[in-house]
């Protein structure tokens, strides 16, 4: 954004013309910053508490030199006993080469991030299934049909992008004719450009895709070329579960040789379906496994599951199977490219219970149709089509004993883990259980509010008890702040040097760096500043190893702009240092003057999957996933509970969710949502944003509330309960009427409660967070968190 | 002279009142006015729910009753059809507020200075605005405009007024457009002069079929809607504002 | 001279102790009021329950132009009063003439600073009417024009009729003689003089009727000719604005002539044919009254307009039904109440005495326990919530105005027997009547009756509204009653 200035007062902000991802415009929470910016409520100087944890703080005022040689030393203390009780907890961080990797590298913290409360259900299934990063949202601009899953177009994100983007693209393709079927307990904005709605009851997106899959199947609508050339399909499993190998490799069965050959063989003609007999083993491609598999999901079956009439299932696949294409290519860029204008749009809504195989199975629905890195087709990550090394990682996890650390990394728990703080909260409650010796005893909590931000509530106020020192850095005195820190030192908004910021609207590519709008204000700092006074005080800023020598790595900065080891730089010369480097022969100066440095546009062969040389990356997309039955087989060795290994499954396979179990008196689903006005849970102070959406509240269909007695404006309990403890919580929130959503969900927006001792938050209301439980039945297999429960309403 | 009018195209509009924000930036409007309103409905009934949404600015009518009915003749139709409101004449009577059938008008209730949503006295905060209320006070706002040379332009002015959407006037003067319709996100609202074949309203006016609200009423509005349909008995809203100074 | 008086008639120039309270009590309210005044001076309009009509879900207008439009409503009595006896040559209502005209321009004072509150900018207000006046709006040029001309009409019309008065209390000594001399002007009481007087009093009322009729018109016509207000929009408005005139009017004028009535002892010459005659009078004009509300009901709920209907189900059923049915109550009881005296001649039914005293008590209890709902009501720590119910339960409401209905029926028998008890109780609710029919007209319309779907909203007045009116009253009292101590009310008669 631009921040226009009359003699040195910021009177507006609006949209930067020239960057790719908002093209000159702003969402209403952009605009409305500028109150963030010259809000008096901000924290205005480090704080140190002068009263116990677990109540409202009472503060001292101290200088930054005093705030900040304490936090050094504390740090040097836990370091000298293990880096490792050190943790780093983010929320927000622009400027990933200078905190997550930097800082994180030279302190040797345990790093915890916030992807479980994301979408890292989605970014795990996507880096295992086909390698890369990301989620799913289509190639907009050729897309002709779009499945819109869980995806609140005109309140959300969606993939890795600000609002603004993914919108303007959609409407774009809209005006062009794309078709949009929202999949969604609650039609949201979307509704206003969606075709049809399937209101899907909450949990049980995996037996629609499930359906979906068998419906492609018995349409025929099947990229067979595709399956056999780039996906594992043709692979011969054995009856055990496991590839059929010859010296190490996998194999496919050869049509014309009538045999098994290695799955690299040039000319091999493989069978996808069928049983055969090779080295005494019955064998059969995995496709062939596939089919059987689906057999029993059919639209029917999963009509019941998922509240959702077996016509619309039908229907949908249908037109998912004539929209695909299947066969036709397309030139693009002077390239030929196998042309598949399908996708599904999915974020958030991975962060359920079976979240991971969910999205492996929204995977495999394009993966059928050939859809993956096709023109109008499934697209992953916003960047070039690149391979993550995950894909290989996630694929050689070796189980280890205990201990293990905080978040149970490579752990007989969760052999794929996304890292869940709330995981880290049940651990530190109950270490010896999960097989870990220490917990940590000091945190940084880097622009974040885990206490409200993240699932569940009281796991995390548990865990914050026993932290021995917290440090927060934050514009606001967020509740984690105010309850539970030690010391907190003040950020400023938008008063920083940050970046770099990939500024790349997946067509264009450019990047972007945050200037100061003007002087910080009160005595705020920008967070680079903080952290190089930071690692001086602890004594890790210089020297090999120190956190200039990483963030040279981390910035990629190559000689003569390299970071001296001796000497603590500027911000401003770090940034002009990296841009250099960059050869942007003026250095930050251009990014002070333009703001964005456009790269140009995304060639297809870089774009599109198909189109990159090898195609794919030279990987063979998991449509089985072999490597999750030898998780499960060890974890089952280990003695670890089912509800863990449940779910490592080598193709996605339906089951009840453990939310099922609650007794029937809970008999609504529970989910949140977000609202346009408000980021998370760090915007609900700003009087701009708070005066359009001022409080939390439920919804719930008219129906459901008639029926019990619940007017329109009222306030009632939320009352959620734990299927597999029994516990109870509840919350009190103001019902509100809503026809365009299922009457046996309830939901509620997720930004309310964030910030301390501001007039303007005062009565918001709870965060639905304090609703949701975490731990078994309410993680996935991969440590992601649910944002499922079941609750009872009432007056 | 231009012709100025507003198109609204509602199949691009998501909503997401960034018009609202935006116009209340620019023009300094007090807390709970909002000159630019968005309305979000909904009709029908589960599974049959439909969703859309209708930003509402003033209206701009060639046939005000608003100006009419003004004792004093502080509201006025200016000759390139902006409807504005001289704040140093108005006297408050707010009849221009209950002829209004679109209900854009805002009065100041409260002394503005105390209507800007915190307290802005803080000294550091002062330093860098001095002392300015709000924070982020647009000086644009302060100049007389048009050849009346009359002071038209933004909100907060003083207690005791009127005020309502100027189509910007501060910006439309300078060749810009209108806060609300340079900050959309979807690009779904546009302003330009009717008299201009290339400008993006005559463009839009003549490729689709477009609506004005409450025409029956002989208002003459100068906004134009294309997409969706005018808000009927059904129509119901759904996340409204309902802010109160 | 034909006539010689003595001494001052009508207790003009007689002042008791309790007159002085009367006059400290009234003073003290006046004061509040200023008071009240100051506070939205000093913090703007905010001080009032009004806010903005649409997306703040408010009413813009409401009890300051309420009562802008029932005062002047009520300054009808006096042109009535000087077009029935100039013009019909009605002589037997010339005893209430005087009270009448000065009921007028009481009124039309009162108006005129029930608007000024009003105002967000009251000093502009009056300078820029001066210099910028449009009259093509009907706030200006009809209504404040029309309404000036009425008053200085009213005045003139007021002095002439007072001249004779004036010349023969001129004669007696006294503080006041000074007064009486500038007055009269040199008037002498001359058969030609008396003639010449008759002459101009007779023009003068006819030229006073079309801008009375005009005047109250006209303030129909602000809010009749609003095409975008649902429930003012209606050729309906200006001729029932003239008739709720005649009835608010009329009505304070049987209070005002039965407390003179009492308090000069004037038993003879304010005779029950006087109130017989405006009895009468009141009786029909509610009988239109209710027609043209019957009328309006019909037209806009038999095929709604979606927007009228709303309106309507808010008026009948909804938050302003208990205004609605008080108010619509009030003119049928006051109707009934009339017609009364007429009863015993017409049915021969034996009219029992005069009530027992646990219905008084009754009416007490109903009007005490209203006062402390209404307390509670509008104490400002309550917001209204739309959509969700009031702060009290709503039967409370139904059950005071089910109190009130039978302490007003426990009286009947006394109206049955006496005229002047009926006149007294039709004036009494046909002005409670009045009151709540202006609210009804100003108000809803803009909470309920917006034309874009912003959905319900609401209207509290604060103290500060409460005490303005208030205010307004007793300055209203204060001068009526000053006048009244230093000028005869009435024409002086031949001393027996």
């Amino acid at each position: 954004m631009l921040a226009r200035r009359i003699d040195g007062r910021v009177v507006k902000l609006v949209g930067h013309p020239g960057h790719p991802r908002n093209r000159g415009t702003l969402c209403p929470k952009g605009v409305a910053q500028i109150m963030a910016l010259y809000d008096p409520n901000r924290v205005k100087t480090p704080l140190i508490r002068t009263n116990e944890k677990g109540v409202p703080g009472r503060w001292r005022q101290a200088t930054w030199e005093e705030a900040l040689t304490l936090v050094g030393q504390k740090v040097r203390e836990v370091r000298a006993k293990d880096p490792g009780l050190l943790v780093w907890q983010k929320g927000r961080s622009k400027a990933k080469a200078f905190y997550d990797e930097a800082f994180v590298k030279a302190t040797g913290a345990t790093k915890l991030h916030h992807g479980a409360f994301c979408s890292d259900a989605g970014y795990r299934a996507g880096e295992y299934t086909v390698g890369i990063s990301g989620v799913l949202h289509p190639d907009f601009r050729h897309c002709r049909y779009l499945l819109a899953w869980g995806y609140n177009l005109t309140n959300a994100g969606g993939n890795q992008l600000c609002w603004i983007t993914w919108p303007q693209q959609l409407i774009q393709a809209r005006e062009r004719g794309m078709k949009i079927v929202a999949v969604d307990p609650r039609l949201r904005g979307t509704a206003h450009f969606a075709d049809e709605w399937l209101p899907i009851r909450p949990g049980t997106d995996l037996a629609l895709a499930l359906a979906l899959c068998h419906e492609l199947i018995a349409l025929g609508a099947v990229d067979r070329e595709y399956l056999s050339r780039y996906t594992n399909a043709p692979f011969l499993v054995q009856e055990d579960g496991f590839f059929f190998r010859r010296e190490g490799k996998e194999q496919v069965w050869d049509l014309r040789a009538g045999g098994p050959r290695p799955h690299d063989a040039r000319d091999a003609s493989p069978a996808l379906e069928g049983t055969f007999v090779a080295d005494g083993k019955r064998v059969k491609p995995a496709f062939q496994i596939l089919k059987e598999h689906l057999a029993r999901y059919t639209p029917e079956w999963a009509a019941e599951v998922c509240g959702v009439p077996t016509e619309q299932i039908r229907r949908v696949a249908r037109e998912l199977a004539e929209n695909a294409r299947i066969g036709s290519t397309v030139v693009v860029d002077g390239v030929r490219i196998p042309y598949r204008p399908v996708a599904i749009m999915a974020y958030h809504m991975s962060q359920q219970e079976l979240g991971f195989q969910t999205v492996r199975a929204m995977l495999l629905v394009v993966m059928l149709l050939g859809a993956v890195g096709a023109v109008g087709g499934q697209r992953l990550d916003v960047g070039s089509w690149k391979v993550h090394e995950n894909f290989e990682k996630l694929e050689h996890i070796e189980i280890k004993d205990p201990p293990y650390n905080v978040w149970l990394k490579d752990s007989k728990f969760f052999p794929i883990n996304s890292n869940n703080s709330s995981i880290v909260a049940k651990v530190m409650q109950d270490p010896q259980r999960y097989g870990v010796k220490q917990i940590p005893e000091m945190i940084i909590v880097h622009m974040s509010n885990p206490l409200v931000a993240f699932a569940s509530t009281p796991d995390l106020e548990e865990a914050y008890r026993k932290f021995k020192f917290v440090v927060v850095i934050d514009p606001w005195l967020s509740r984690t702040a105010d309850l539970f820190a030690d010391v907190v030192l003040p950020a400023s908004t938008l008063e920083k040097y940050e970046g770099p910021l990939a500024a790349t609207d997946q067509y264009v590519d450019a990047v972007a760096l945050r200037v100061p709008v003007m002087e910080p204000l009160f005595q705020s700092r920008g967070e680079i500043e903080i952290y190089l006074d930071l690692c001086e005080k602890a004594g890790v800023l210089y020297g090999k190893g120190g956190y200039l020598d990483h963030l040279n790595e981390a910035l990629k900065l190559k000689d003569p702009y390299r970071l001296p080891l001796d000497r603590k730089p500027t911000v401003r010369e770090i940034f002009d240092r990296w841009a250099k480097s960059e050869g942007i022969a003026e250095g930050v100066a251009y990014f002070e003057k333009q703001g964005v440095k456009t790269k140009g546009s995304v060639a297809a062969t870089k774009f599109y999957g198909y189109a990159t040389d090898p195609p794919f990356g030279g990987v063979r997309h998991r449509l089985y996933g072999e490597a999750l039955l030898r998780y499960r087989l060890e974890m089952r060795k280990r003695g670890v509970p089912e509800i863990y290994w449940r779910d490592y499954t080598p193709l996605p396979t339906w089951r009840k969710p453990t939310m099922e179990g609650s007794p029937r008196e809970y008999d609504l689903y529970l989910v949140s949502f977000k609202r346009i006005e408000h980021k998370q849970s760090r915007s609900s102070q700003v009087p701009l944003l708070a005066e359009l959406a001022r409080q939390s509240y439920v919804e719930i269909n008219p129906r459901t509330a008639r029926a019990k007695g619940i007017r329109d404006g009222e306030e009632v309990w939320v009352e959620s309960h734990n299927a597999v403890t029994g516990e109870t919580r509840r919350v009190r929130a103001v019902a509100r009427y809503r026809e365009s959503i299922r009457p046996d969900t309830v939901a509620m927006p997720h930004h309310f409660g964030g910030v301390a001792r501001h007039p303007w938050t005062d009565g918001q209301g709870p965060s639905p967070n304090s609703l949701f439980f975490t731990g078994e039945g309410y993680v996935a297999n991969t440590a992601d968190q649910s944002f499922h429960v079941k609750v009872r309403v009432y007056k | 002279m231009p012709r100025y009018a507003m198109v609204i195209d509602l199949d691009r509009c998501m909503g997401c009142r960034a018009c609202m924000e935006a116009c209340k930036v620019e023009n300094n409007t007090p807390t709970a006015a909002f000159w630019m309103y968005v309305f979000r409905f909904e009709e029908g009934e589960y599974p049959n729910t439909h969703i859309w949404f209708m930003p509402r600015p003033c209206m701009h009518c060639d046939n005000p009753p608003c100006a009419k009915v003004c004792p004093v003749g502080a509201r006025y139709k200016r000759e390139d059809g902006l409807v504005a409101t001289d704040w140093d004449r108005c006297i408050g009577c707010r009849y221009c507020e209950v002829a209004c059938p679109y209900g854009v008008n805002y009065f100041n209730w409260k002394e503005p200075v105390r209507n800007y949503y915190l307290d802005w006295g803080d000294r550091d905060v002062r330093r860098v605005t001095n002392g300015r209320t709000p924070p982020y006070r647009n000086p644009d706002l302060d100049r007389p405009y048009g050849e009346e040379k009359r002071r038209v332009a933004g909100g907060g002015r003083l207690k005791g007024v009127v005020e309502k959407c100027t189509f910007c006037v501060q910006r439309v003067e300078e060749g810009l457009q209108p806060a609300c319709v340079a900050n959309c996100p979807a690009f779904a609202l546009h302003f330009g002069d009717l008299e201009d074949p290339q400008s993006s309203v005559s463009q839009v006016l003549g490729r689709k079929h477009s609506w004005r609200l409450l025409e029956e009423l002989g208002t003459e509005p100068r906004v134009y809607y294309v997409g969706a349909h005018s808000p009927h008995p059904e129509s119901r809203q759904i996340e409204e504002v309902k802010a109160r100074v | 001279m034909s006539i010689r008086v003595q001494r001052l008639p009508y207790g003009v120039g007689r002042f008791s102790a309790g007159f002085w309270l009367f006059i400290l009590v009234l003073l003290s309210v006046v004061g509040w009021g200023i008071y009240a005044y100051s506070r939205q001076l000093v913090e703007g309009l905010v001080v009032t329950g009004l806010r903005d009509i649409g997306s703040m879900g408010g009413a813009a207008w409401g009890l300051y132009i309420a009562f802008d439009v029932y005062f002047v409503g009520v300054s009808f009595a006096g042109i009535t009063m000087a077009a029935l006896i100039r013009l019909l040559r009605l002589e037997e209502l010339r005893p209430v003439s005087r009270m009448a005209e000065l009921l007028t321009i009481v009124a039309l004072i009162l108006a005129a600073f029930s608007v000024l509150p009003d105002l967000g900018q009251p000093v502009r207000g009056i300078v820029n009417l001066l210099r910028y006046a449009r009259p093509q709006s009907p706030f200006f040029g009809t209504f404040t024009l029309v309404i000036s001309g009425y008053l200085f009409a009213s005045l003139v019309y007021f002095y002439l009729d007072g001249r004779r008065d004036a010349a023969l209390l001129a004669r007696i000594p006294s503080p006041l003689q000074g007064f009486y001399r500038l007055w009269a002007a040199g008037y002498r009481d001359t058969p030609a003089e008396r003639e010449r007087h008759h002459r101009t009093a007779f023009w003068l009322a006819i030229a006073i009727v079309p801008l009375l009729v005009t005047a109250h018109s006209t303030l129909g016509f602000v809010f009749g000719i609003q095409s975008g207000r649902p429930g003012w929009f209606s050729t309906l408005q200006a001729p029932a604005f003239v008739v709720m005139a005649g009835v608010s009017g009329i009505g304070l004028l049987l209070v005002i002539a039965a407390v003179f009535r009492h308090v000069l002892g004037e038993r003879e010459r304010l005779h029950e044919g006087i109130f017989r005659w405006l009895g009468g009078l009141l009786a029909l004009l509610v009988l239109v009254y209710l027609y043209f509300t019957v009328a309006e009901l019909l037209t806009t709920t038999y095929t709604g307009h979606e927007a009228e209907v709303r309106l309507t189900v808010a008026l009948l059923s909804g938050p302003y039904a208990w205004l609605f049915w008080v108010s619509m109550g009030a003119l049928v009881l006051a109707l009934v109440s009339l017609v009364l005296p007429y009863v015993p001649s017409l049915v021969p039914v034996r009219v029992p005495s005069f009530q027992p005293a646990f219905t008084r008590a009754a009416g007490l209890a109903a009007a005490g326990a209203g006062l402390v709902l209404m307390l509670y009501r509008h104490s400002p720590r309550l917001v209204p919530v739309a959509g969700a119910g009031g702060p009290e339960p709503e039967w409370v409401g139904w059950v005071l105005a089910g109190l009130a209905v039978v302490f007003v029926l426990s009286w009947f028998p006394l109206f049955a027997r006496s005229v002047v008890a009926a006149g007294v109780a039709g004036g009494l609710l046909v002005n409670v009547a009045a009151v709540g029919k202006r609210l009804l007209i100003v108000v809803p319309s803009q909470t309920h009756g917006t034309l874009l779907p912003y959905g319900p909203g609401s209207y509290t007045p604060t103290w500060v509204e409460y005490s303005v009116v208030a205010g307004l009253f007793a300055l209203g009292t204060l001068l009526y009653t000053l006048f009244v101590k230093v000028f005869p009310i009435m024409e002086v008669a031949e001393e027996r």
